[in-house]
């Protein structure tokens, strides 16, 4: 149900995305790996249609977003839930109010009573019982992060996405978020699209694995192939494990495909 | 209460050291002539943009006057008198204050949010001197520039309202420019303004250097800095003025 | 030449902006409950100073006035001087002016911090929209506080100038009063308000506008604000002309 037909999509000169096609498989988890600029976030965004495509379609159950009007494109979001890289939350507002906020404006049945019961509930999935009435800005990197999925899960979406889930965060606390990103698959079952450069967390948790490189889709396998394929540059990149090319110009230095 | 004291208290504090490192060496000429060509630059035409409409403002409003009684000519002296004295020292100062000012905090801010202070400083480098310094010496000589840029400007605007655009004498106008005013006209603005650029360029480093709080907290300067800039200002020129302009009746 | 094409383009996106703010608010409507309480919020926190720079303001008029005046021998009409200038053009200003300084410079940092930490487009990606959410109560709010805060600000900069003209110029109390209500309207303090509200929403457009297109990190933010409180201030007082014109010109 969530499909990229031929996108395509330069800023300036660079094309960052070219003629990439990729369907995501429902009730699975896909992870979208690649060097740093090659792209991940950029298709993340345009899922979620906060980016238009040059060129090409991006189907959401049904809904192209690459030329969906506004109402069409809030209809749709209302599927998904996103966890963003710092989490954004709102530093104004506590924790509950935090996560209670897309009940607040898209669940006006609900009082307020049920809502807390709602958010208390999600924050213990995340593994951070008892937070509600906490400020965020006292909140730590990760447990910014665990806040920001339980924003994402409380309108028990169909769809979550993650925008590098383990950016910023040291190793112990990087495993720690891994741990519960597999926790979330088992207990929700619904489908995951992760952006992330750390391999090692990547093959853990994906079921399938789609890697982007110099704007193209080079692979996309369930994850047991992927890690078998013998393909240069994915070789390259599991090899060399977590040590990824920074920026394009890194990305340049890498041996190119033929 | 007790937390205005401390801050003003700190700003003395942080005012003084700047005072004395002014005179220390080394000066750091380059860095003062490239913040005084930027705040000049950036600054001018704001000041340009407010003072000509409050000139024109003031043409439009003192013909309906003047008209009544058949002062028409007295109109040029009113507006080369008030933009002297009060308007265009005014209206720079703000603008100052709104566009130097901010622009001061902001970079300054910035700096310290990204630890560019501190690193100045672990490379042995008085950070006050070389950051701060200039940038308030620069603010200090560009406002009276600038004011001298509005008080034209001014003028300009109420010539081209009274001219152009109702219909006055141009000759009658440029004529009466000069007939009440005297040296303490033009004196008086420069010295408003020198004093004020010294002010707001304090108050700015003061405010983008003690920045903290992330990004959020540039904001937060750029903020006090435009409001205690404005409220110093006006208060400093009610003094001013009164002593300047002579307040007692015989 | 760049530089006029530079400042043509931004106007341009500032109308796109403004359009799609319009849009926003008439599909989505301001978030219930918040309005109020952003007026009062921002009404309170502006009053301080909005007392002071009017009062000040009062002063100087007074001084000033008398200044010019004395040599035609017209000293005594210094209450009318005040009045006009005051109610006319001063007060819409002042008000507009300290609005632009706190609350322009406050939206546009906390929109601009808020899109830096990517919190705007998490907005949109929870189907909120960020225009009629962000802006729209902090419209409202200004465009009911204004009028209230020009006419505190008429009465304040009225008794400073009194103040300063009897206690420190000497004048006569009650010559001034007489000839500051004889030169003013009720009109004129609807004018005023009117005036006020206006450069309430370019105030509010331009700053909001700023914190939504905000570069990136801290300086993006310091910019935005920096931006923000001189663009709307300029823009202001230019408009104020033709506004005048508008209210005023040829009118007596």
């Amino acid at each position: 149900m969530i499909e990229l037909r031929n996108v395509t999509k330069s800023f300036g000169e660079n094309t960052i995305l070219r003629d990439i096609s990729l369907k995501i498989p429902p009730g699975q988890t896909t992870a979208i790996i690649g060097p740093s600029g090659t792209g991940k976030s950029v298709t993340l965004k345009h899922i979620v249609g906060l980016l238009r495509p040059d060129s090409g379609q991006v189907l959401c159950f049904g809904t192209d977003m690459a030329t969906a009007r506004e109402a069409e494109l809030y209809k749709v979001r209302k599927r998904f839930g996103m966890l963003f890289q710092d989490g954004a939350l709102f530093d104004s507002m506590s924790v509950g109010d935090n996560v209670s906020f897309p009940l607040v404006h898209h669940a006006p049945e609900m009082t307020a009573k049920q809502r807390r019961e709602k958010v208390e509930e999600k924050l213990e999935l995340v593994g951070l019982p008892g937070i509600f009435d906490r400020p965020t800005s006292s909140l730590s990197g990760g447990q910014r992060k665990r806040v920001g999925l339980a924003r994402a899960i409380v309108t028990e979406p169909e769809v979550i996405l993650f925008d590098e889930p383990n950016s910023g965060l040291d190793p112990i606390t990087s495993d720690a978020i891994d741990a519960l990103i597999s926790e979330m698959k088992e207990a929700l079952g619904i489908t995951f699209i992760v952006i992330s450069h750390d391999i090692v967390g990547t093959i853990n948790v994906a079921d399938h694995i789609a890697m982007l490189y110099g704007g193209d889709l080079v692979a996309f396998k369930p994850t047991q192939e992927f890690v078998r394929l013998d393909h240069p540059i994915v070789r390259k990149f599991l090899q060399r494990n977590l040590v990824l090319p920074e920026g394009p110009d890194d990305v340049a230095r890498l041996p190119s495909l033929e | 209460m007790l937390n205005t004291l401390a801050t003003i208290g700190r700003f003395g504090k942080f005012s003084g050291g700047i005072a004395r490192r002014m005179t220390q060496r080394p000066v750091f000429y380059r860095e003062v002539i490239a913040q005084l060509w930027t705040t000049t630059i950036r600054c001018v035409l704001p000041v340009i943009a407010v003072t000509f409409p409050f000139g024109m403002v003031m043409a439009l409003q003192g013909l309906e006057i003047f008209r009544i009684f058949g002062a028409e000519r007295m109109l040029s002296s009113l507006i080369s008198i008030a933009t002297l004295r009060e308007l265009s020292p005014v209206l720079a100062s703000v603008l100052v204050a709104a566009q130097g000012g901010s622009s001061c905090a902001a970079s300054l801010g910035a700096m310290r949010i990204k630890e560019e202070l501190d690193a100045t400083e672990v490379m042995a480098i008085d950070s006050l001197k070389y950051h701060v310094v200039p940038r308030v010496i620069a603010m200090t000589i560009a406002c009276p520039l600038l004011n001298i840029a509005g008080s034209i400007a001014g003028v300009a605007g109420g010539y081209f309202t009274a001219v152009y655009l109702k219909g006055e004498s141009g000759g009658i106008f440029l004529a009466e420019l000069w007939a009440f005013m005297g040296p303490m006209d033009v004196y008086g603005g420069l010295i408003k303004t020198t004093l004020f650029g010294l002010t707001i360029g304090l108050i700015s480093c003061y405010h983008g250097f003690r920045a903290s709080g992330g990004a959020a907290g540039v904001g937060k300067a750029v903020n006090d800095t435009v409001v205690h800039g404005v409220v110093a200002f006006i208060t400093l020129n009610y003094f001013l003025t009164s002593a300047l302009f002579g307040s007692v009746a015989p | 030449m760049r530089a006029i094409s530079t400042a043509l383009a931004g106007i341009g996106q500032y109308g796109m902006w403004v359009r799609d703010f319009c849009k926003a608010v008439v599909v989505h409507g301001p978030p219930k409950g918040q309005t109020l309480a952003e007026a009062f919020r921002i009404g309170i926190k502006s009053l301080p100073i909005l007392i002071v720079i009017a009062a000040f303001v009062g002063t100087n008029l007074a001084l000033q006035g008398y200044n010019a005046f004395k040599p035609l021998g017209g000293q005594r009409l210094v209450g009318m001087f005040v009045s006009l200038a005051g109610v006319r053009e001063l007060a819409p200003i002042i008000a507009a002016a300290m609005i632009a300084a706190k609350a322009g410079t406050e939206m546009a940092s906390q929109i601009g911090v808020m899109k830096i930490r990517e919190q705007v487009d998490a907005l949109d990606v929870m189907a909120v929209n960020p225009l009629a959410y962000l802006v729209a109560p902090r419209m409202i709010g200004i465009l009911l506080m204004l009028p209230a805060l020009t006419i505190i600000a008429i009465f304040v900069m009225l008794a400073a100038a009194y103040t300063v003209s009897v206690y420190q110029l000497g004048l006569a109390g009650h010559e001034f009063i007489r000839f500051a209500t004889e030169s003013i309207e009720p009109i004129d303090f609807l004018y005023g308000a009117i005036k006020a509200m206006f450069f309430g929403l370019i105030i509010c457009t331009i700053s909001c506008y700023y914190g939504f297109n905000c570069g990136k990190g801290p300086e993006g933010v310091g910019q935005a604000t920096n931006r923000a409180v001189v663009t709307s201030s300029v823009v202001c007082i230019v408009l104020n002309y033709f506004v005048s014109e508008l209210l005023y010109g040829g009118s007596l």
